[in-house]
């Protein structure tokens, strides 16, 4: 008899949940991440950040230290590489620690909970993740941002707007914050934090201050509901992609926050005209949407805007390939249309 | 073995990866989870493969699942090489006894086993090369898809064999999977932290010594050959190297300098650094255990440690990676070592053969000359 679940239905791309947590612990500033692992799970998490950092022109590293476990380890037990590690790493000008697990500290069973336990003169916080075993990237993102969540408590609210779980590894993503600071400008919000982008440890405490949280994206809604139980913080999930998502954006945040919308939204659908107006010579093309990866809310958005330029999208002999990327806001399709303008001159 | 901050080296499994995804007619399989597999794969730019395994395969063995990723790939007529990660090489199930029916390469090297270096060893020992009598010409080696210069080194070396008469043979490791049986008896060497160990070896092609040394070896092996072109044009060449250095050092001080490398581009860098332009090599920090040098020298595995090195010695001029370039401050930079992030890089240059000194030297010379003249 076989036992073995079919793996039919989950995902085998979801990445590690490691690599999901360190881009989120990576962005707090004066605080350690430690890998509990081989030295080269360290490595490429490290290659991978600095190589995202720099696209994002900053030139700062990410503060990484593995326990670098051998195979000596493995056999007999890596948990005191971890306290020796602990000991060097909780040395050091930090105001936190964060301790996150591999795959390989799973399967030969460390806890890791009770040497974090123990008394390091500084805060030391596991997250929960455990490579592949302890579920996918987004998995690794919501933990991490969860774990952080618990240190703050709550507080006098303001009028200000918290941007939750921004991908920091995605190659726009000071663009795509850029855009929605942009449209909370339009309604006089200022943003509070950004949980989590390059953000002081000592910020955290102003988690619970929001008005509103805006979520990068659908998947962190469990996180969206931690912060609404513990601060009573309302949240909208995922920021706006395309025109009339962004208008609709718009409609929500002000209701939300008891704002009059009427102004933002008149300067945005003038802003929307403007770029509409702008790409009047693709006006009528032929094209098919390509992209690696097809989300169903940019393929939306992108249909919106190729129905408003009157292009025709679908398998065609003329079709030239129109790139779809996610979008963020009104901005984000002008940056997709700058490149179907370049494919279909092409 | 220490705790290490910002490890600086890929691992293992990567270097083995690196070795087998250069062959065309191989079919790498990285065994292990999509988080092991991602980071080889955007690192070597080659086709690789991945069982992308999950918790339930942990737990009740990957067997059916290998056998589904290797089925998928048999019948296209590539050899299949199975590369394990750390967790299946923990579970220590016998892969090879699982897949006895097909003809897979099982290469052992999880990412705990060692640096990338082990690994590319490894894969290649396992991949048994054979030298055949019967072929022309000579093996190069040292190329390996996780140098950033091996495409360049390799253009460059075919260049000047073809300048000698000298027909290439086996390309390790990136060449077609059949020549491994049919190597030439003689191979030279580019990147010698990545060795064959196939033949007779005859020499590197780093800096002009060492490539009219080993040019003089290939012209006294193959009675055909012809040397004088190249060496007639790496004498010309290194001309224009002394006069452009010394024209350098008529209004500037011989740079000190750090170099963060594997051990082979390492001594090149030095050596050339200080025939040329008379520097101050104040430290080599190695990325993996080479041989011995002359210079004053050291393992350096994370970024805390580099960044001591170069606080400590305090140079005028920088060399390693992306990595150390983010902890430079307003020192001159030279990239030469991987990763090469955050820059745009198309054109294939080498660090071997003739082309190789000139474009070092001139990457040294306007990276100190910029220096020099954003600090006026």
């Amino acid at each position: 008899m076989c036992l073995k679940p079919s793996p039919t239905h989950t995902s085998r791309s979801g990445g590690c949940t490691l690599t999901g947590a360190l881009s989120v612990t990576t962005h707090i500033r004066n605080a350690a991440s430690v890998i509990h692992g081989p030295r080269g799970c360290a490595h490429h998490n490290f290659s991978l950040l600095h190589a995202t950092q720099l696209d994002n022109e900053k030139v700062s590293v990410p503060d990484i230290v593995s326990s670098a476990l051998g195979e000596g380890d493995i056999v007999f037990g890596g948990e005191e590489a971890l306290a020796r590690t602990l000991e060097v790493v909780c040395d050091r000008d930090v105001a936190a620690v964060f301790v996150l697990s591999t795959c390989v500290v799973a399967t030969i069973g460390d806890d890791i909970a009770e040497v974090c336990s123990r008394d390091w003169g500084v805060q030391v916080i596991p997250v929960p993740t455990a490579g592949f075993l302890g579920g996918t990237f987004q998995d690794g993102v919501n933990n991490a941002l969860l774990s952080l969540a618990d240190s703050a408590e709550p507080c006098e609210k303001t009028m200000s707007v918290n941007i939750i779980g921004e991908k920091n590894l995605e190659y726009e993503v000071g663009e795509n914050y850029a855009e929605v600071a942009r449209l909370l400008s339009l309604l006089g919000l200022p943003v509070g934090i950004r949980f989590v982008h390059d953000l002081s440890s000592d910020k955290i405490r102003l988690l619970g201050a929001a008005r509103l949280n805006i979520l990068r994206d659908p998947a962190l809604v469990p996180v969206g509901n931690h912060l609404l139980q513990r601060f009573g913080t309302p949240y909208i999930e995922s920021f706006p992609a395309g025109f009339s998502d962004t208008l609709a954006f718009i409609s929500a945040v002000a209701a939300s926050c008891g704002r009059n919308p009427e102004r933002a939204l008149e300067i945005e659908q003038s802003l929307q005209a403007e770029i509409l107006s702008d790409f009047a010579d693709i006006h009528d093309a032929k094209g098919v949407f390509t992209s690696p990866v097809m989300d169903s809310g940019s393929v939306r958005a992108a249909q919106e805007a190729a129905d408003a330029l009157n292009i025709r999208v679908g398998p065609d002999e003329q079709a030239r390939p129109l790139p779809v990327q996610p979008v963020v806001g009104t901005s984000g399709i002008r940056r997709m249309l700058h490149r179907w303008r370049r494919a279909i001159h092409a | 073995m220490p705790e290490c901050d910002n490890p600086l080296w890929p691992c293992a499994m990567t270097g083995a990866a690196a070795c087998l995804a250069g062959f065309d007619g191989m079919s790498v399989v990285i065994h292990g989870s999509s988080g092991c597999y991602y980071y080889p794969t955007t690192l070597l730019h080659a086709p690789l493969h991945g069982t992308f395994i999950l918790e339930n395969e942990v737990i009740f063995g990957s067997e059916d699942r290998l056998r589904e990723v290797i089925g998928g790939l048999a019948g296209n007529g590539n050899r299949i090489a199975v590369i394990t990660t750390c967790v299946p090489a923990i579970l220590g199930e016998d892969i090879q006894a699982l897949l006895a029916e097909h003809d897979v390469l099982l290469v052992d090297s999880p990412g705990f086993a060692g640096d990338a270096e082990a690994g590319y060893t490894k894969a290649l020992s396992l991949l048994l090369p054979r030298t055949d009598a019967a072929t022309e010409g000579v093996n190069i080696d040292g190329i390996c898809l996780l140098d950033p210069f091996y495409k360049g080194n390799l253009q460059e070396i075919r260049r000047l064999l073809a300048m000698a008469s000298i027909p290439v043979a086996t390309v390790f490791c990136r060449d077609s999977l059949p020549k491994i049986d049919t190597a030439a008896a003689c191979t030279i060497g580019t990147n010698g932290d990545y060795p064959a160990h196939v033949g007779e070896f005859l020499g590197g092609t780093l800096g002009p010594g060492t490539l009219r040394a080993t040019f003089e070896r290939l012209g006294n092996t193959f009675e055909g050959a012809n040397i004088d072109p190249v060496l007639r044009d790496l004498s010309h060449q290194e001309e224009e190297i002394v006069r452009i250095c010394d024209k350098y050092l008529r209004r500037f001080d011989p740079p000190s300098v750090v170099i963060f490398s594997g051990a082979s581009y390492a001594e090149f860098a030095a050596q050339a650094l200080v025939q040329y332009l008379d520097a101050d090599i104040r430290f080599i920090a190695f990325r993996n255990t080479g041989g011995t040098s002359r210079f004053p020298g050291g393992m350096v595995r994370g970024l805390n440690e580099a960044r001591s090195c170069i606080g400590q010695h305090d140079p005028d001029l920088v060399i390693g990676s992306s990595f150390e370039r983010s902890i430079t401050g307003r020192r001159a930079f030279l990239g030469m070592t991987p990763p090469l992030r955050g820059s745009v890089r198309l054109c294939p240059v080498p660090l071997a053969g003739i082309n190789g000194t000139l474009f070092f030297i001139e990457q040294v010379l306007n990276a100190c000359m910029d220096n020099s003249h954003s600090e006026s």
